[in-house]
C-alpha cells in the first residue's frame, strides 16, 4: 500500500504507521458498534412501546377474570387462561402463586421486557386478587423487528465501514504527503550525489593505478598509497549508498561465482588498507567453492565484512579468513561488541563506536543480501578480544 | 355409662384441639359470615403470607375500628371483637392453621 503511495518506509516507521492504522480501525469498529447498539436499543424500545398497549388490554381483561376467581374461590378454582397470552401471579414477597408462562424466569422490577423469544409485561393491580401483587402477561415475540433491525444495522455498519475506510485512506494520504515529499527529496539527493561522485572517484583510482607503474620516490609512493586508501574508503561508501538507493530494487543476476577467487580478489583490494594499520591477514580457503549469486551483491558482502574487520581492528592486529564448502568466516582481533548491541548490529544507522567513521549501513546491506539468498549469518564477539562473523548457506 | 364415656371423649378432643379450632372457629361458626371471607379480604389487601399474618396478629392483639378491614356495615352490625386472650405463640399457631386452611397456593387448577 505504501509502495503505491511512492513511500518506502523503514521497519520502525512502518510499525508506527500500522499501529496507527490498527488503532484507527479499532476506533471505527468501536464507534460503529456503539451506534449500532444505540439504534438496536431504540428499535427494541419502540417495539416494546407498541406491544405495551396490547399487553395492557390483556392484563385488564385478566384482572377482571382473576377478580371473579377471587370472589368465587370457594365455588371453583380454575385459573383464567387465554390462548392469546400466558400469565403468572406473584405475591408481595415475590413468591409464585400460579403460572402458565413459557419463560419461567421473570424480572418483577421491570415493566416490559424481552425474555428470549417472549415479551413479558408486569402489572401491579390496585387490589391483590388471590394475593397477586404482580401479574405477568407473556406473549410470543415474533422477532420481525429483530430481523429488520439486524438487516438495517448490517447495512449501516457496512456503509459506515466503507465510508470510514475511504476517509482513513484519504487522511493517510494527506498525512503522508509531507513524509513522501521529504523521502523523494532525500532519495533524489542521494541518487544525484552518488552519481556525481562516481566519475571523479573513477578518475582518482585509475590515475593512481597508472602512477604506480612509474618508478617513483618512496616518499611520493607512500603519499600515493594514502590517497589510494582514502579513495577506496570513499568508493566503498559510494557503493553502499548506491546499493541502498538504487541496487536495492534491481533484479539480481545470479550466476555460479567462484567464491574462493572472489575472496582472494577482495583481500587483494583491501591489502593497502591493511598495510596502513599493519594488520596481518591469515587466509585459509578451500579451492573452487562455488555459489549461485549476484556477483555485485556477494562482493558487497565481502567488502563490508573485510572493511569492518580492518576498521575496528587494533593496529598490528590479525584477520582470519576461513572458506569451506557452504561456510565462510571472518574473525578480527578488534574492539569487540557488547552483548546488548549484538541484536542491533544489522539495524540500519546503528553505530556503536565513535573512534572510526561510518554511516552504519554496511552490515544492514550484508543482512539484506544474506536474507535474499537465505544465507545464515551469525555473530559472536568478546569485548576487547575480537569479533567473528560466520556465513552458512 | 355410655353417656359418661362420650362426654369424656368430647372433653379430650376439645382439650387436644388446636388454638385455631378452640379459639377462632368456635366463635366464628356462630356468625352469619363464614371465616374464609375474612381471609380473602386480608389476602386482597396484604397479598403475601408474611404481611397477612402480621396484620391479622396486630388486629387480633388490639382490635380497633380504624384497623379493621371489614366494611362499616359489618362493624355496625357485629361490632369490634374483644382482644385475643391467646399467648403470642398460640396466636401465631392459630394464624398458621388459618393460613394453611385457606391459602390459595397449590389449590388453583
Amino acid at each position: 500500500m505504501l509502495k503505491n503511495l511512492g513511500i518506502d518506509l523503514h521497519q520502525s516507521e512502518k510499525k508506527t504507521l500500522f499501529s496507527f492504522l490498527s488503532l484507527y480501525t479499532f476506533l471505527c469498529v468501536l464507534i460503529i458498534c456503539f451506534v449500532s447498539f444505540l439504534y438496536f436499543t431504540f428499535q427494541k424500545n419502540l417495539m416494546l412501546q407498541n406491544k405495551r398497549q396490547v399487553l395492557q388490554a390483556y392484563s385488564k381483561d385478566f384482572i377482571l377474570r382473576l377478580k371473579d376467581l377471587h370472589i368465587n374461590f370457594d365455588k371453583y378454582k380454575y385459573y383464567p387462561r387465554d390462548e392469546k397470552f400466558n400469565s403468572a401471579i406473584y405475591d408481595s414477597d415475590e413468591t409464585l402463586i400460579f403460572s402458565t408462562l413459557k419463560e419461567k424466569k421473570v424480572a418483577l422490577k421491570e415493566v416490559i421486557y424481552t425474555n428470549n423469544t417472549y415479551i413479558q409485561f408486569i402489572e401491579e393491580p390496585e387490589s391483590y386478587y388471590l394475593g397477586a401483587k404482580y401479574i405477568i402477561i407473556e406473549i410470543k415475540d415474533e422477532g420481525f423487528w429483530l430481523e429488520k433491525s439486524k438487516n438495517e444495522i448490517m447495512l449501516f455498519a457496512l456503509i459506515s465501514f466503507v465510508f470510514l475506510f475511504f476517509m482513513g485512506w484519504f487522511l493517510l494520504k494527506l498525512f503522508l504527503k509531507p513524509m513522501r515529499d521529504s523521502f523523494t527529496l532525500l532519495d533524489n539527493f542521494i541518487k544525484d550525489t552518488t552519481h556525481e561522485l562516481n566519475t571523479p572517484l573513477m578518475a582518482i583510482t585509475s590515475n593512481i593505478e597508472m602512477l604506480k607503474n612509474y618508478s617513483l620516490d618512496e616518499k611520493i609512493l607512500k603519499k600515493i598509497n594514502r590517497i589510494e586508501i582514502a579513495a577506496k574508503t570513499v568508493s566503498n561508501i559510494y557503493e553502499d549508498l548506491s546499493y541502498i538507493t538504487l541496487n536495492n530494487n534491481v533484479i539480481s543476476v545470479n550466476e555460479a561465482i567462484n567464491i574462493t577467487k572472489l575472496v582472494q580478489e577482495r583481500v587483494e583490494y583491501f591489502m593497502s588498507l591493511c598495510s596502513m594499520k599493519k594488520i596481518h591477514i591469515e587466509v585459509e580457503l578451500e579451492k573452487n567453492v562455488f555459489l549461485n549469486i549476484d556477483k555485485k551483491k556477494i562482493s558487497k558482502v565481502l567488502d563490508n565484512l573485510l572493511s569492518n574487520a580492518i576498521k575496528y581492528n587494533k593496529p598490528e592486529g590479525k584477520i582470519i579468513l576461513l572458506l569451506k564448502d557452504s561456510y565462510f568466516s571472518i574473525e578480527d582481533t578488534g574492539l569487540g561488541i557488547k552483548e546488548e548491541h549484538l541484536n542491533l548490529l544489522f539495524k540500519r544507522y546503528s553505530r556503536f563506536s565513535d573512534t572510526v567513521g561510518g554511516f552504519g549501513i554496511g552490515l544492514n546491506i550484508v543482512k539484506l543480501i544474506c536474507e535474499e539468498y537465505k544465507i545464515n549469518i551469525s555473530v559472536s564477539s568478546t569485548l576487547k578480544v575480537g569479533t567473528k562473523m560466520e556465513l552458512e548457506w | 355409662m355410655v353417656k359418661k364415656m362420650l362426654l369424656f371423649f368430647f372433653l379430650v378432643i376439645r382439650f387436644y384441639a388446636s388454638p385455631y379450632e378452640n379459639n377462632c372457629l368456635s366463635c366464628h361458626q356462630k356468625l352469619p359470615v363464614s371465616i374464609d371471607k375474612f381471609f380473602y379480604r386480608y389476602l386482597l389487601k396484604y397479598s403475601s403470607k408474611t404481611r397477612v399474618q402480621e396484620q391479622m396478629f396486630l388486629y387480633l392483639s388490639e382490635p380497633r375500628k380504624d384497623k379493621t378491614i371489614m366494611p362499616k356495615a359489618f362493624i355496625s352490625r357485629f361490632g369490634i371483637k374483644k382482644a385475643s386472650s391467646l399467648k403470642k405463640e398460640e396466636l401465631e399457631q392459630a394464624l398458621d392453621s388459618y393460613w394453611n386452611k385457606y391459602k390459595v397456593f397449590g389449590k388453583i387448577k
